[in-house]
C-alpha cells in the first residue's frame, strides 16, 4: 500500500466495508472511478484479502474460542500445507497458521460448549500426521482484531 | 450457562453467508438468490444489526502489508493471583493485539504484531521481565495465515428457541 489515498480507502472500508465507492469519492474529493481503480489494485496486490461481516459469536450460539497448538509428524506424505488445507475447511475453524517455535500449527476455532470443544479436539486428532495437540479455551465473547482475524 | 443464541431463518443465513464471503455483495444479488425483494433483504440486514448479530462489516487485511511483518502468539505462565494484573500490563503494550485468560497449560494467551523480529524479541523480553511472569513461550506465525469466516455454523440456529 503506497499512496495516501490507498490508506484513506482502507480506513473507511475497515470501519464499514459496505461504504459506497461514490461516498468515499465525495469525502476524498476524487472521482468514483479513481476509488474503484485503487480498490482493485489493493485487492490484486493482496493488501486487502477480502471483506467480511463481523458477527457477535455469542448471539449465534457460541460460548467461546479455543486455540489448538499442533505438533505434526513430518514425512513425504504428510506436509504442514496438507494438514492446513484439511483444518481450514473444518466447520468452526476460522484461523489456521503455520508456526515456528513451540508448535508447528496454530488453529483458532469457535466452540459451542465443552462437549463441542472436545469433539473438535478429537476431529483434529484424527487428521493424518498429527502428533500432539495442546489447547486453550478462552471463555466469553472475545474480540480479537476483526480486520486481521475475523472475530 | 445462559444461551444468547437467537433464532434466524434461511433468508438471514443467506445474507450472513454472502456477506461472510464478501461484505460488499449487492443486496440485489442476495435478493435474487433468496427469491425475495431487495427491500426484504435491506430490512432483514438492518434487523440483524439491530439484534446485535451483525456488529459491523470490515476489510480483511494482510498485516504484513501494513508494516507488521511479524505476527506471534505468546503462551504466558504467570502467578495465578496476578492474571488480571498481567493482562492489564499486556494490554498497555501497543504491539499486543489481543490478550485473554486461557484455561490450558498456561494461563494467558496473547497475539502480537511487530515491524520486525527485533521488535518482537524486545516485546518478549519486556513480558518476561514482569515480576509475576514465570515463563513465556513464543510461536511465530509463518507464511500467509488462512482465514475462513464461512466456517461458523449458522444452520442449527434455525431450530433454536428464542
Amino acid at each position: 500500500m503506497s499512496t495516501p489515498l490507498d490508506k484513506e480507502i482502507v480506513k473507511y472500508l475497515t470501519e464499514d466495508a459496505r461504504m459506497s465507492f461514490r461516498k468515499i469519492a465525495n469525502i476524498t474529493d476524487k472521482s468514483t472511478d479513481t476509488i474503484i481503480n485503487h480498490y482493485n489494485s489493493l485487492i490484486e496486490s493482496g493488501d486487502i484479502r477480502g471483506s467480511t461481516v463481523v458477527v457477535d459469536i455469542e448471539k449465534i450460539g457460541y460460548q467461546g474460542i479455543a486455540a489448538f497448538e499442533i505438533d505434526i509428524t513430518r514425512s513425504d506424505e504428510v506436509t504442514s500445507e496438507k494438514i492446513m488445507e484439511t483444518l481450514i475447511v473444518m466447520p468452526n475453524v476460522i484461523v489456521a497458521t503455520k508456526t515456528v517455535g513451540e508448535h508447528d500449527i496454530m488453529v483458532l476455532a469457535v466452540i459451542h460448549d465443552l462437549e463441542h470443544y472436545q469433539q473438535i479436539c478429537e476431529e483434529i486428532g484424527q487428521i493424518n500426521g498429527i502428533k500432539n495437540i495442546s489447547s486453550d479455551i478462552w471463555s466469553g465473547n472475545k474480540k480479537i482484531l476483526p480486520k486481521y482475524f475475523i472475530i | 450457562m445462559e444461551m444468547a443464541r437467537q433464532k434466524i431463518d434461511k433468508i438471514d443465513i443467506n445474507i450472513l453467508r454472502n456477506l461472510q464471503r464478501d461484505a460488499r455483495t449487492k443486496y440485489s444479488d442476495i435478493a435474487k438468490q433468496s427469491q425475495v425483494s431487495v427491500d426484504t433483504i435491506i430490512k432483514r440486514y438492518r434487523k440483524l444489526q439491530k439484534r446485535g448479530i451483525i456488529t459491523n462489516t470490515t476489510l480483511l487485511l494482510d498485516p504484513r502489508r501494513f508494516g507488521d511483518e511479524v505476527i506471534a502468539n505468546f503462551n504466558i505462565d504467570v502467578e495465578p493471583q496476578s492474571i488480571k494484573e498481567v493482562i492489564a500490563f499486556l494490554e498497555k503494550q501497543p504491539n499486543i493485539k489481543f490478550s485473554t485468560h486461557a484455561m490450558g497449560e498456561d494461563n494467558i494467551f496473547t497475539i502480537a504484531t511487530a515491524r520486525n523480529m527485533n521488535e518482537m524479541n524486545n516485546l518478549k523480553e519486556k513480558i518476561q521481565s514482569h515480576n509475576m511472569v514465570r515463563e513465556v513461550k513464543t510461536s511465530i506465525w509463518v507464511d500467509q495465515f488462512l482465514l475462513c469466516p464461512e466456517n461458523f455454523e449458522l444452520e442449527p440456529l434455525m431450530e433454536a428457541k428464542r
